[in-house]
């Protein structure tokens, strides 16, 4: 099947990706003054109906968030748009980002529309800075349209500057703040308290992105695509042992093996050829066994039955040259290193399971690896520290997967 | 000595003249300073801290934790990706290879976690531009200078 392209653009599309004919060409000027005309009330609604969930990892209702910082108390609100993608095998933003920044950035003026919120911040990685540059220039354009600026609503790019935990969404808040970034304790959530105590609203790129195509169509068009549970299309970030690595639209529902072998998206498989596993969702992902992979489809129901999740839409493809216990050691190492420091479960846990893997300890303390895996998820602070051991775990329950 | 801090105070003061006063102004302040000096030393610290009054510790606190700005020697910085799909491409080999060849040259050569360029691995990154399906001749360039690797 060839993609499903509705946030990255047709292959057709002729229009340079910043410039005012891509807005007229994709419908985004068509958005903007749909929205416009609508009251927050309305724009809501909307957003609600049309069943997009985050597509940033925790696929909470997007509608349902919008609503909550509508609600909530105080004159002055914000809304941040996270393209700080630092998870493991995730480039999914950056290529929206690429091809398409006019839209993300639509969907982010929606959303300030939505909640009354007058200024806005895009937080990027700094490794991005090619895609800084590109997102700035769409900015400009938005600008001569009168859309962004200080009698609309200002939009400020703040450039991160290697911290993968800074894409926690309250870390990233601290960030903007000038602070550590540093995840704070939830509750309260920024929907009531984030950005120096206002309501803020916080979404990924894909979701912002999602957004401004619903709004360039309506709502019975955004559910022609995906599931009953899961409207609309996911970006999947394909890397590894497959022909055509790359990122790919498909509509939820998609079966997950046919996203490696279909010729128009992953190709088949490269290597030997042979798969070993898949390790979906990034570096706090669940590894998925091959006869696994053939029976889910891309949903969240379809993956739950294998204790996995979409999470970032990464998908990392290995044959079976690759040894899982090496992908779990760079794991570990990874999550050592970007552990903030600031809570003790993380900090210690991430280093002891570094440390017992490179004492070969899956096989001879994979107890006491599930012991301090459980210890984590269940008293760290923040998303990092308590799915650290996410990838991990999965490899202990499927012990015949260890082994090269 | 003396000399010197007073230079890179009225050199920071004058990078921080267009910034605005507010501590949500810390990470731009930074990295106004990182671009121009490609190091956040003690003494461009002391000068933030001053220009924008905010504390020597809390500015210290945070240029300290984020990764980017780790480049002591202030030379041109150079990321190779190790993370898993790159290092599956040969990347901990390209970077040992950087390594020998950067002795001598002007450049910090570092590992990097996840660049976000997993289709186009090995990737690395010098602090401006990205090279994908990186190889010893554009890692070479790079070393080099050369603008087009």
């Amino acid at each position: 099947m060839p993609e499903t392209r509705r946030l990255l653009p047709a292959l057709h599309t002729r229009s340079e990706p910043v410039s005012r004919e891509r807005l007229t060409e994709r419908g985004f000027d068509r958005a903007m003054e749909r929205m416009l005309s609508m009251q927050p009330e309305d724009i809501i609604a909307e957003v609600k109906a049309s069943g997009i969930k985050g597509r940033g990892g925790a696929a909470f209702p997007t509608g349902i968030k919008w609503a909550g910082v509508h609600a909530a108390a105080g004159g002055t609100r914000y809304v941040v748009m996270n393209a700080d993608e630092s998870e493991l095998g995730t480039f999914k933003d950056r290529v929206l980002l690429e091809q398409d920044p006019l839209g993300a950035l639509v969907g982010v003026l929606i959303a300030a529309h939505a909640v009354r919120a007058r200024k806005a911040y895009c937080y990027i990685r700094g490794e991005y800075r090619e895609v800084e540059q590109r997102l700035a220039a769409a900015l400009t354009i938005l600008a001569e349209c009168g859309w962004v600026g200080p009698d609309a609503v200002d939009v400020e790019i703040r450039r991160g500057a290697g911290a993968y935990i800074a894409g926690e969404e309250t870390a990233l808040l601290n960030s903007i703040e000038g602070k550590r970034a540093e995840p704070r304790v939830k509750p309260p959530f920024p929907t009531n308290h984030g950005l120096w105590g206002a309501p803020t609203l916080i979404q990924n790129v894909e979701t912002m992105a999602n957004v401004a195509v619903l709004f360039a169509h309506d709502v019975q068009w955004f559910k022609e695509c995906g599931t009953p549970e899961t409207p609309g299309t996911k970006l999947i970030g394909l890397s590894g042992y497959v022909r055509h690595p790359g990122v790919y639209e498909v509509p939820f529902g998609y079966p997950m093996t046919n996203i490696i072998h279909d010729e128009d998206l992953g190709g088949g498989l490269s290597g030997s050829e042979r798969l070993r596993a898949i390790l979906l969702g990034g570096a706090a992902g669940t590894f998925m066994a091959p006869e696994e992979v053939e029976a889910s489809l891309l949903d969240y129901g379809s993956l739950s039955r294998y204790g996995a999740s979409i999470g970032s839409g990464a998908l990392m493809v290995f044959d079976d040259t690759v040894d899982l216990t090496w992908v779990l050691k760079k794991l570990a190492r990874f999550f050592a290193d970007e552990s903030c420091g600031q809570c003790v479960p993380c900090r210690i846990g991430t280093r002891r399971i570094l440390e017992l893997l490179d004492q070969e300890g899956l096989k001879t303390r994979a107890e006491d690896l599930r012991e301090l895996a459980l210890a984590m998820r269940d008293a760290s602070i923040c998303g990092l520290g308590q799915t650290a051991p996410v990838a991990l775990l999965s490899i202990l329950d499927r012990p015949e997967r260890q082994g090269a | 000595m003396e000399t010197d801090k007073n230079a890179v105070a009225e050199r920071v003061s004058r990078l921080m003249e267009t910034v605005p006063k507010d501590r949500g102004q810390l990470l731009p302040a930074l990295w106004r300073v990182f671009e121009e000096y490609q190091r956040i030393g003690p003494e461009m610290i002391e000068a933030v801290s001053n220009a924008m009054n905010i504390p020597y510790a809390e500015v210290f606190g945070v240029a300290s934790f984020y990764a980017l700005f780790d480049n002591a020697a202030g030379h041109r910085p150079i990321y190779v990706c190790t993370d898993v799909l790159c290092a599956l491409k040969g990347s901990e080999d390209l970077l040992a290879v950087g390594e020998d060849a950067a002795q001598g040259a002007a450049v910090a050569l570092k590992e990097s976690p996840c660049l976000g360029h997993c289709d186009g691995a090995p990737a690395m990154f010098d602090g401006h531009r990205t090279v994908r399906n990186a190889t010893r001749a554009s890692l070479m360039a790079m070393i080099r200078g050369e603008s087009h690797a």
